[in-house]
């Protein structure tokens, strides 16, 4: 039975993306789907949520050191 | 086999998010950073004797400057008699034609059309200019509207360009230079008008002061044009029009990216314009802060200094669909690399006063200017949530009048921009703490300004008087009349500011008292620097003295409205340039 944390780790990986803010509660909701049971949907959601993260703090940093 | 194939199209779908969204909008910042500015076209000899200006970049915010480099500030206002506002008396007429005649020859030899109070400002003749530099400005802000430069799709008006030349013309006879802008107000005034307040807690509204883009280009989807507390963004149709440019629906941002190649074309290879202002006040529509101003409007200001300058910043991307954050444009032909481009921030953040976004580099062109909008205590968010607070005791913005200075500076070193105030005026009646402070900030964060506006008829309606520097019009009626009223002197008194227009020491300090007209500056420079140029208006009285490492005596030129033009010759050191306190001279009507 697939797992309804992994749909929601999934659409909140993929919106972290356009809104970084949200990429702490994909990681989140990620980890905890995969601890129940791997799926590629948390993985993708988990990798989601990474890149919005990184992408976000980076992006605050690079801002930081411009300006 | 599905779940497989299953799998391939979310992985296919986060990829392409990914590119399309933050991070490939940040990577492309990344490389515009990396990349080596462009060197500008070399500057050929000017054909009205005006220096080709450009933006220097260094330890601290960049700022803008002239062919030998001397930090130069821009004072100036903004005439809005090109603009394509919406007339006449009856609102449920939408559709109404320009006011105004667009063939120069209306304006030729001092000629001007007659004003009437069914339109929201006067016609911009050829002794406005002249009145503008004879308050000492420098500069003029000159708002276009695309609805007359591209009244039909792909069909340009070439007369109304040539109208726009005309006041080029007359603003490079008294030296002052042109900020062409593309303006707008709450996306077009062809947003239509629905007859009555169709949505809960809406309002009917006036087209007044809605202008912009042309009908062709407005895409409401039949939403109601109503707004909300008077505030003429706050109306689905115009958050819905808004949107769909955006997003490039029907390639409406292609052609309004042509629209501005071919005014760019046109003036390539004059110095009086100083450059180009490409979309002034951007609504998001149903967009939301961040993501409006990373994802959507500081790549189309990359595509459209792509497609002037022939720069490729972006990547390759398919024209006239939603081009992604990380696109370019291709080069459209103009390789104009001469000119300003002043790129506004987001409206929003006028109602905020602080960065609605951490902006990062968009382009690699060097001669960028972020715009800024200061509207403290008028558009700022305690304002709009309650109309009758007072700037003398507002809880925000937190850091005062200096906040939204302050936090510009920043963004606009982030972005690698020079800083310049495209907009700020008030309410008459608030001249001495309004008006006073921003010009304070001004001066203490050596950016140059334009003041809206110069002339508007009968204001916004209600209490509000009409912002100009002149008084208004009788609006009891509609009979043709003057251009204006008379100039209001104590708005006038702190307009026309004694100014260092151009120094070789752009870490330069100066104040001026528009009480008193006493002027004091201070400097630094190296025997045989550029002189530093003092503007001092006609209306200031005092006497110059120059004390410190002066190389000789200051040369005072007099101008033909009675101003001083003070030029002083660095020694190698440290020098003043004073204006002493002397009663100021009256202004006319």
């Amino acid at each position: 039975m697939p797992d309804r944390g992994a749909t929601r780790a999934l659409v909140l990986g993929l919106l972290s993306l356009p809104f970084g803010i949200l990429s702490p509660f994909a990681i989140w909701s990620a980890s905890r789907s995969l601890r129940r049971s791997p799926s590629t949907s948390a993985w993708i959601g988990l990798a989601g949520g990474l890149l919005g993260a990184v992408f976000a703090v980076g992006g605050i940093v690079f801002w930081l050191l411009l300006s | 086999m599905r779940r497989t194939a299953g799998r391939v199209v979310i992985l296919l779908v986060l990829v392409v998010l990914a590119a399309f969204t933050y991070p490939g909008a940040i990577l492309v910042s990344l490389a515009v950073h990396l990349t080596p500015s462009m060197r500008p076209s070399a500057f050929p000899v000017t054909s009205g004797g005006l220096d080709w200006l450009h933006v220097e970049h260094g330890a601290g915010t960049p700022y803008i400057a002239d062919q030998e480099g001397r930090r130069v500030l821009l004072h100036g206002a903004i005439p809005t008699g090109l603009i394509d506002f919406w007339s006449g008396t009856d609102y449920s007429v939408t559709n109404t034609p320009p006011y105004y005649p667009i063939d120069p020859a209306a304006y030729d030899n001092g000629k001007c059309p007659s004003n009437s109070s069914v339109i929201a400002t006067p016609p911009l003749c050829q002794k406005d200019i002249e009145r503008m530099a004879a308050l000492g400005f420098n500069s003029v802000r000159l708002p276009m509207s695309w609805s007359l430069l591209e009244p039909e799709r792909g069909k340009f008006n070439q007369q109304y360009l040539d109208r726009v030349a005309q006041v080029v013309g007359w603003a490079r006879a008294v030296g002052l230079y042109v900020i062409l802008d593309m303006h707008q107000n709450a996306y077009s005034r062809y947003v239509g008008r629905s007859s009555s307040a169709v949505l809960p807690g809406s309002q009917t509204i006036s087209l007044r002061y809605y202008t912009g883009a042309p009908d062709w280009a407005t895409f409401t989807d039949g939403l109601p044009s109503v707004w909300y507390s008077n505030n003429r963004e706050v109306n689905p149709a115009v958050m819905e029009a808004a949107t769909s440019f955006w997003y490039d629906r029907a390639g409406i941002q292609d052609e309004y990216i042509a629209t501005v190649a071919r005014v760019m074309q046109r003036f390539k290879d004059d110095s009086t314009v100083a450059g180009i202002s490409v979309y002034n006040e951007p609504w998001p529509g149903w967009d939301l802060s961040p993501g409006f101003e990373d994802l959507l409007l500081f790549p189309f200001y990359r595509r459209v200094i792509d497609a002037i300058t022939g720069l490729h910043d972006g990547l390759p991307c398919p024209t006239h669909v939603f081009m992604p954050a990380p696109c370019g444009y291709p080069d459209l032909g103009v390789h104009d690399t001469r000119h300003l481009v002043f790129l506004d921030t987001g409206l929003l953040r006028e109602i905020t006063d602080f960065p609605t976004h951490l902006g990062l580099p968009v382009s690699s062109y060097p001669n960028l200017v972020l715009g800024m909008h200061a509207y403290t205590h008028i558009y700022t968010i305690e304002h709009l949530i309650d109309p009758h607070s007072k700037p003398q005791t507002a809880n925000y913005p937190w850091g005062g009048y200096d906040q939204s200075y302050y936090w510009g500076e920043r963004e606009a070193r982030a972005i690698g921009a020079a800083l310049f105030v495209t907009e700020f005026g008030n309410d008459p009646l608030l001249d001495s703490v309004e008006l006073v402070a921003q010009l304070r900030e001004q001066e203490m964060h050596m950016t140059g300004f334009a003041f809206w506006l110069w002339m508007e008829n009968c204001g916004g309606g209600g209490d509000s008087k009409p912002y100009g520097v002149f008084d208004g019009i009788d609006c009891s009626t509609t009979a043709a009349e003057p251009s204006s009223g008379c100039i209001r002197p104590g708005r006038a008194v702190l307009l026309a500011r004694v100014y260092p227009e151009a120094s070789s020491d752009p870490n330069l300090t100066y104040s001026y008292d528009p009480k008193t007209g006493f002027f004091t500056m201070h400097a630094t420079a190296r025997f045989g620097d550029a002189p530093t140029v003092v503007v001092v208006p006609a209306v200031v009285t005092g006497s110059v003295t120059v004390g410190g490492a002066v190389a000789g005596e200051p040369s005072i030129a007099q101008t033909s409205d009675g101003g001083r033009i003070v030029t002083v010759f660095p020694g190698g050191g440290d020098f003043t340039v004073n204006v002493a306190a002397a009663p100021l001279a009256q202004f006319g009507c």
